[in-house]
């Protein structure tokens, strides 16, 4: 996430800033903004499948976003609140029958995946094995790539994936549970039968 | 939990190190040089609604900031090919908009300019009349009986819509974006049964009755619903940010009025429409 500023010489913790930018403190948002440009910009993409929309989006979510703090309420969490309002500006940018881009994700060069130096042989499967993950994502409905995309790509809380799909809270859990299945689903068909999951996970031993 | 399923999240939490998002761009940057063009000629968000001494019943009509831009939201949804267009006429990108006086003969992207709120086109209530295939109503509550301006879209949704916008005035501040002061949506079509469902749990939602229909009472939280139009099109819909809304069946039109209006005042407006 970004770099938070500090208004007044030392750092600011979220509440405070609420209750600044509340108080009409223009600089305070800004420093949330700052704070949560990258979570706005990367839900709204998740929903909105473009980066074009995707900033669209998030900064009009965030003037809005900004008018509606009086009704804010104090002392609640305002990463749900704000996402609630990206993803509505993110579903209004969402063109019907465009395959979206959200979850063609670049796979970052040869980037480890935390452990030191894996041989080119292990490196090579690696990448093999996400290259195939996403391609089975990809097949999925969009609700499916969307609950994914937020619980584990924007690691996302269940109430904030729920505030940005518009969805109740109690029913992340099974949305996501119905979504592994199906991608376990597609692993399998393009495995033909036998997903290599357990080689998969982690990179290397 | 077993280990398949723990497998597949360690799969996804070891693909989630290696995906790359577009770059971020500086949100904070633009979004404080918007709120600054704005605060500029307006006043601060919380001293909204508390400038001027409006008779007691009008207090509340302060209207939402975003009413219009909601509203062209909708416009979006279901014409991305206008989108942009759209989003610059309507004051997204920094564009002041206003209503009331002729339009403008270009449009302008300096502060202060005269826009109208890209909504449809901008016509007489008698021509809406016409060119719409339901019938139009306005408040009987004066001074709302007048609209201000009249707006039609017959191609989106399905059956037309028609916008009743009332400039802000002593009662009815002007918006942060537009110089609206309340607006009311007029279109054929129905809240689906998911409809709720979609409100997020963040929102307050209402059920009410409007001259004994059905109808639903936003306030306090951003919300969304679904409606489904003339042709059967499912469309999501923004309805409000900054302010109340109130949206209503009557026959089969679906009618929304967006404003700090009290639920009563909305209410008795909402009925006093003919």
């Amino acid at each position: 996430m970004g770099e938070t500023q500090s208004v007044e010489g030392r750092p600011l913790d979220e509440q405070e800033l609420v209750e600044q930018a509340r108080g009409g403190d223009a600089r305070a948002y800004e420093a949330l903004v700052r704070r949560y440009q990258d979570l706005a910009f990367r839900t709204a993409y998740v929903i909105a499948g473009g980066s074009a929309d995707a900033e669209d989006a998030a900064q009009e979510g965030f003037v809005k976003a900004w008018y509606a703090l009086p009704r804010f309420r104090a002392g609640s969490p305002f990463r749900p609140w704000l996402l609630t309002i990206v993803a509505n500006e993110a579903r209004n940018r969402r063109r019907s029958g465009r395959r979206q881009d959200d979850l063609a994700l670049r796979v970052a060069e040869d980037r480890p995946s935390g452990d030191a130096a894996p041989s080119p042989e292990a490196a090579a499967l690696a990448t093999e094995q996400r290259r195939l993950l996403l391609e089975a994502l990809g097949r999925l409905g969009e609700h499916d790539r969307q609950v994914i995309a937020c619980r584990y790509f924007l690691e996302l809380s269940e109430a904030e994936t729920a505030a940005a799909l518009g969805c109740r809270p109690g029913t992340v859990k099974s949305r996501l549970s119905r979504a592994l299945d199906r991608l376990r689903a597609a692993l399998a068909q393009q495995g033909g039968g036998t997903p290599p999951l357990t080689r998969l996970q982690g990179g290397e031993p | 939990m077993s280990r398949r399923e723990l497998d597949l999240e360690g799969a996804l939490a070891d693909l989630a190190t290696v995906l790359e998002f577009p770059p971020t761009p500086d949100l904070a940057a633009a979004v404080t040089a918007r709120l600054e063009a704005a605060t500029a000629r307006r006043a601060a968000p919380t001293a909204r609604g508390r400038r001027l001494g409006w008779p007691a019943g009008w207090r509340r009509l302060a209207v939402a900031g975003m009413a219009a831009v909601l509203l062209a939201a909708a416009v979006l949804v279901a014409s991305p090919g206008t989108r942009e267009a759209v989003a610059r006429r309507l004051g997204l990108r920094g564009v002041d908009i206003r209503i009331g006086g002729p339009p403008p003969p270009t449009v302008t992207t300096t502060p202060g300019g005269r826009l109208d709120l890209g909504l449809g086109n901008r016509v007489t209530l008698e021509e809406a009349r016409r060119r719409v295939g339901f019938p139009v109503l306005v408040p009987g509550v004066p001074p709302l009986d007048r609209p201000d301006a009249v707006f039609v879209d017959q191609a989106v949704p399905a059956g037309g819509r028609v916008d009743l916008v009332y400039r802000a005035r002593p009662g009815l501040p002007a918006s942060p974006f537009t110089d609206a002061g309340l607006l009311i949506t007029e279109f054929r079509g129905r809240p689906t049964p998911e409809f709720l469902k979609k409100v997020t749990g963040m929102g307050v939602v209402e059920q009410v009755t409007v001259a004994g229909e059905p109808g639903y009472w936003f306030s306090g939280e951003p919300h969304f619903f679904t409606y489904q139009d003339a042709a059967g099109n499912l469309r999501d819909e923004q309805t409000r940010l900054a302010g109340n809304t109130l949206v209503w069946q009557r026959g089969d039109l679906t009618l929304r009025l967006e404003g700090e209006l009290s639920k009563e005042e909305a209410i008795r407006v909402a009925a006093s429409m003919r």
